[in-house]
């Protein structure tokens, strides 16, 4: 059975330690495919807590920021992918900040997941509920990663917005 | 002890009133004897890498006003970033606590936790 969850919500509001029970709760092997790069914004501090946050909980960890639909994985098992915006980004942007267009190869890299492991569970935010007023560079970011967050739910089997650490189901049954 | 979240102007204190609690029992910002307290986050943000520590004080009120303020893009400026951030960690804990959670959109109320 292949099973695509989906999280969502805010800073600090609980996706990385639901989705991590999550999968607790799913068949194994696990994987933890980490596409945040480590360097700016307060990533190594964020890196280091998510490490100690699942470090007893028999995860593999992939660190891939970009190309995951030629990641090849034994097969079988579960993967938490966190976090599409960070691989938004990265298939966004290159280095020299050059533009193209990522939901293609954001979508294909979910979808390999699936086809690998089965059980899949996807973490994303919601970057569009703010005031706005960015760079064009931002702008365009902020809306395609909305477009690809829409196209994910869509696919998903369940979809849950975390508030205060607490799921709500916004498609599908709780799994836990 | 209640916590009531939700954005800028989403009716929390309005539906705190609406549970009998009247404006002169509402702490803005501040940790005093008052029963209720908004504006939690204004707290965190005065010092984030402390927010740990108010939730020792936040537990004994009887309600807990805290805006959500975790979405949109996610801030370059470390201050704000961490303000965001443990503003939510913060909630996350004080909803564990808590015997309800209300969550105020547009003025309407969603009980996601426990009840009144």
């Amino acid at each position: 059975m292949r099973l695509l969850i989906l999280l969502t919500g805010g800073s600090g509001c609980g996706k990385s330690s639901y989705a991590e029970l999550l999968c607790t709760h799913l068949p194994g092997p696990r994987y933890y495919i980490a596409a945040m790069q480590p360097f700016g914004d307060g990533s190594e501090e964020k890196i280091a807590r998510h490490r100690a946050m699942r470090c007893d909980k028999g995860f593999e960890t992939l660190e891939r920021y970009t190309d995951l639909d030629s990641l090849s994985l034994p097969g079988g098992g579960t993967a938490l992918l966190e976090c599409i915006c960070n691989l938004t980004a990265n298939e966004m942007f290159d280095k020299d900040g050059n533009m193209t267009d990522p939901r293609e190869k954001v979508l294909a890299g979910v979808e390999n997941l699936c086809r690998r492991c089965g059980h899949v569970v996807v973490v994303t935010n919601d970057v569009g509920s703010d005031g706005g007023g960015y760079d064009p560079a931002t702008s365009a970011y902020v809306e395609v990663l909305g477009k690809i967050n829409a196209e994910l739910v869509r696919r998903a089997d369940a979809v849950y917005e975390l508030v205060c650490g607490i799921p709500l189901v916004r498609k599908g049954e709780l799994l836990l | 002890m209640i916590l009531i979240i939700g954005g800028e102007g989403a009716g929390k204190r309005t539906f705190v009133r609406s549970l009998g609690y009247r404006g002169e029992d509402m702490a803005d910002g501040v940790l005093d004897g008052r029963p209720v307290i908004f504006h939690t986050e204004r707290l965190v943000f005065a010092d984030p890498d402390s927010a740990d520590q108010l939730f020792d004080s936040l537990r004994e009120k009887q309600v807990v006003i805290c805006n959500e303020v975790g979405s949109g893009v996610i801030p370059v400026d470390r201050r704000e970033r961490l303000g965001r951030e443990r503003t939510g960690r913060l909630c996350v804990l004080l909803a564990r606590e808590a015997s309800a959670v209300v969550r105020l959109v547009c003025g309407i109320p969603s009980i996601i936790k426990g009840s009144i």
